[in-house]
């Protein structure tokens, strides 16, 4: 597995977990009939901050630590001080991310499409919000999976 | 997705070109191994550009590294 696709799959773990707490909090809030703008506002900042803040480590620290952790490894494995490791990000992997993106942006633009079509059929603007939210956390994750699909069998 | 229709023959030629590696030929040409790897098994056609350079570095035409199979053959 290259470094592109363990960085692929820690976010798609990362926004897996990020999408359980947001629908675990919304079935906890419609039960408990807490399902009001207080508290479905809150949820948004949060899951907003969690995947800033997640996306901000995914790409800077964990490409730092994923090249660290790699260094080690392979000076571990061939004894030579100065190990060669493959961080480049070439052509394939361009195109690979390309399609991902692409893919990533149908989804949210459909899941946009349905929260809005959602709010103009009479739902009330909460359930429109939490639609945007959950478009958004599912299109990161189905471009993740499809990226990592291309990474095996081909592009 | 899936096998592509333009193969090729850079492992024969890798083992033709002093045994060369899939390490060696990736830094030869500016990729990671694992795009080599993807192109032998047929899992990624490469740019126009890229085709050059293998080509460049075994120093034959480019037909004699990849070939085209249409649709309809």
């Amino acid at each position: 597995m290259s470094s592109q696709e363990k960085n692929i799959s820690v976010s798609l773990v990362t926004f897996s977990l990020i999408l359980g707490y947001f629908l675990l909090r919304i079935f906890q809030l419609s039960q408990g009939g807490n399902f009001d703008s207080a508290h479905v506002f809150r949820l948004w900042g949060i899951i907003i901050v969690l995947a800033i803040v997640a996306t901000i480590v995914l790409t800077i620290v964990l490409t730092i630590l994923t090249y660290i952790g790699a260094t080690i490894y392979e000076a571990i494995k061939t004894g030579d001080e100065n190990p060669k490791i493959e961080d480049i990000k070439d052509e394939r992997d361009q195109l690979i991310d390309l399609k991902g993106t692409r893919i990533t942006y149908t989804v949210h633009s459909l899941g946009v499409l349905i929260a809005m079509l959602a709010f103009v059929f009479g739902q009330p603007a909460l359930v429109m919000f939490s639609l945007l939210i959950l478009s958004g956390l599912l299109a990161q994750i189905i471009g993740d999976i499809s990226r990592l699909v291309l990474y095996r069998r081909g592009v | 997705m899936g096998k592509s229709r333009l193969s090729n023959n850079i492992r024969r030629l890798r083992f033709e070109y002093n045994e060369m590696t899939q390490q060696q030929l990736a830094e030869k040409v500016g990729v990671t191994r694992q795009t080599i790897i993807a192109m032998e098994q047929d899992r990624y056609s490469p740019s126009l550009e890229l085709a050059f350079r293998i080509a460049l570095v075994f120093g034959v035409p480019l037909e004699q590294v990849f070939s085209y199979t249409p649709d309809d053959a």
